[in-house]
């Protein structure tokens, strides 16, 4: 493993059992992510993407396989150290913004600082400085359903890098959202990349926003069955078949 | 904190019914505690000064028909007893069973030959006088209206006593009834024959005869303070010359004192239903808020709160919710305890004054609570919403992100 991988998975399997009843989620994940990445992982509806991104950030174990984030194996962790280390090593962005209602936005995206034990004074500059550089500085104060969609997710996008994670793992972060405000998300997330050298690994089923990654994977029914680097725009047809 | 403290926002009306449900056991425990500790207080106080003191020294053990020993106090004894700080009043007495006549009609009852001045510091008897005036000179005697009423007594009569003790034998003596006192206790008032004690002691022939000394220990307000009458009986024993016995006041009204073992653990038990009560709310209360949050705890979960962080929201919402409403319950139970005792007590309804004639009170209740009560109110109140909250706590705490994430309310 090179010093530049952050994450990286090896022969991941999940399987979910119900009733007595297999159904194979992963088959064998293989993957390095290297530090600046800016991946998408593109794929229809049950192929594994969030699956794959939920092992890969530690909100879920493997059925056989390793994880290792950083150089560290997620299996040997507890889920206490698991939590720590997803509080201190990943940020997260999903579907549902999943913005806490009762917090006002400034407290939303200071709020894994808080986690952390960060001074008030400290995570409040912070939090202003990254929603600054997102332009939404202006909602600071307001609670989130007083915001659109689109302005909740970007909310959602400081949440994730404000504590600069090793990655962002975005799980299908524009699947609520129109086009329009789906590609400025995207181009958000790039712009934090470029910027921040934050590392990025989203999953989409809209092949339209994948010309903006450096890297795209094509998960099909639990395998990558495509990896492929360089800029977009990517081969429309190859996609759209994989996707 | 402050996320626990917005949570409580989202559900006012429940958050309401959560700190309800800590306030009114609270409030009412408190109440209560004014209650019995009143009635506590009056029984207590009706039963050692009416009758017993705080404690007694006795010639020895009760004799066979329930007389009373009659000794005399070595000399010197009393004065060292009057020196003592923890001794606020000494009063002897001489009490003797004796059959009372007047006219043709007789009744047994009971001589009890007091010191005037010294009763008249401590017994509600000289203030309860109906008819004529309290014992001011020797062969003079007030009696209760229902002995009266029995022997055809009025004030100015002559009332016949005849003792029959086993120790001193009979002794016959005149006395005119110069009071007629309206009794507490019914019994007391058709028993009770008060004499001066030199009058008392002409009857058995004997200086310085008596039966008790009735002692008032200084500090004791209440039933509460019943350590400090066990102390000083103790420390009396080991002063007094052998063979006196020392009473305290639950040997010499042990019907008051069982009443009063018992009054503590029945509020208990009856505050006990309310406090489940209260905890039942809170314990819904707090599912049904974690049901609702499921998912967003689950997300704050995947963000990386520990089990501990989150276990701790829920608490502290619990806690605040119920330490808030406990602590104005226990403080609002505390000002109506303070204020029914400002404007004079509870005058009580009839057939509850009857109960409290019974134990010779007035049916006025005076409420007294205690800084401990209020206290520990609020906090019994606090540990049972705590022990409610742990379980949704708990389930939070242990919440598997992925699958809260998924949880639709």
């Amino acid at each position: 493993m090179s010093p530049e991988t952050v994450l990286r998975a090896e022969k991941l399997v999940k399987v979910y059992r119900s009733d007595s009843v297999e159904t194979p989620a992963l088959r064998g994940v293989d993957l390095e992510i290297s530090r600046g990445e800016f991946t998408a992982v593109a794929g229809p509806s049950g192929s594994g993407k969030s699956t794959l991104l939920h092992l890969l950030g530690g909100l879920d174990r493997p059925t056989s396989g390793e994880v290792f984030l950083e150089g560290r194996a997620l299996s040997s962790l507890s889920s206490e150290e698991l939590a720590r280390l997803r509080l201190e090593r990943i940020g997260f962005v999903f579907q549902s913004y999943n913005l806490i209602p009762v917090l006002t936005v400034l407290e939303n995206v200071a709020f894994v600082l808080e986690l952390r034990g960060v001074p008030k004074k400290e995570r409040e500059r912070r939090a202003r400085e990254i929603l600054s550089e997102l332009g939404i500085e202006k909602y600071a104060d307001q609670f989130p359903h007083r915001l659109s969609g689109g302005e909740q997710q970007r909310v959602a996008v400081a949440r994730a890098v404000v504590g600069a994670p090793a990655i962002v793992l975005a799980d299908e972060p524009t699947a609520n959202l129109d086009g329009e405000n789906s590609r400025a998300l995207i181009d958000l997330m790039r712009r934090l990349n470029d910027s921040r050298e934050t590392t990025f690994l989203f999953a989409t089923h809209d092949s339209r926003l994948l010309d903006r990654a450096k890297r795209l994977l094509i998960l099909e029914d639990g395998r990558i069955t495509a990896d492929r680097a360089g800029e977009g725009p990517w081969d429309s047809v190859q996609v759209t078949q994989g996707a | 904190m402050r996320y626990a403290l917005r949570s409580l926002r989202r559900a006012r009306r429940r958050s309401l019914y959560t700190f309800l449900a800590a306030f009114y056991p609270a409030l009412i425990l408190v109440v209560m505690f004014g209650f019995v500790a009143g009635e506590l207080r009056g029984m207590f106080e009706s039963a050692t000064k009416l009758e017993t003191g705080h404690l007694q020294i006795r010639g020895g053990e009760e004799l066979p028909g329930g007389a009373l020993p009659i000794f005399s106090l070595p000399e010197g004894v009393l004065e060292e007893l009057g020196r003592r700080g923890d001794l606020k009043l000494l009063t002897l007495r001489l009490d003797l069973p004796a059959l009372a006549s007047a006219g043709s009609r007789s009744l047994g009852v009971v001589v009890q030959g007091v010191e005037p001045k010294r009763v008249s510091e401590i017994s509600p008897i000289p203030g309860l006088i109906s008819e004529g005036r309290y014992l001011a000179g020797p062969g003079e005697a007030v009696v209760g209206e229902e002995l009266a009423e029995l022997l055809d007594l009025r004030v100015g009569d002559t009332l016949v006593l005849l003792s029959a003790h086993p120790e001193a034998g009979m002794g016959a003596g005149a006395v005119r009834v110069v009071g007629i006192f309206r009794a507490p206790q019914a019994e007391m008032g058709r028993t009770v024959v008060q004499v001066p004690l030199e009058t008392a002691r002409r009857l058995v022939r004997r200086e310085n005869a008596i039966t008790s000394v009735v002692a008032f220990v200084r500090g004791v307000e209440g039933p509460w303070d019943a350590w400090r009458i066990s102390r000083t009986a103790k420390e009396l024993k080991e002063f007094l010359p052998e063979g006196l016995a020392v009473k305290g006041f639950q040997e010499l009204a042990p019907e008051v004192a069982v009443y009063m073992r018992i009054a503590r653990p029945v509020l208990a038990a009856f505050s006990g239903i309310f406090f489940v009560l209260g905890g039942l709310v809170v314990l819904n209360s707090f599912y049904l808020s974690f049901l609702e949050r499921t998912r967003e705890l689950g997300v704050i979960r995947a963000l990386g709160a520990s089990r501990r962080w989150l276990m701790g929201a829920v608490m502290g919402e619990a806690l605040f919710l119920a330490g808030s409403g406990a602590a104005l319950g226990a403080l609002l139970g505390a000002g109506v305890v303070a204020l029914v005792e400002h404007l004079g007590g509870l005058r009580m309804p009839g057939a509850y004054s009857e109960f409290l004639r019974a134990f010779g009170l007035e049916p006025i209740l005076h409420l007294r609570v205690t800084p401990w009560e209020v206290l520990g109110s609020a906090l019994a109140m606090i540990a049972v919403a705590a022990l409610s909250a742990w379980y949704p706590a708990r389930r939070a705490a242990r919440l598997d992100p992925v699958e809260a994430m998924r949880h639709v309310t």
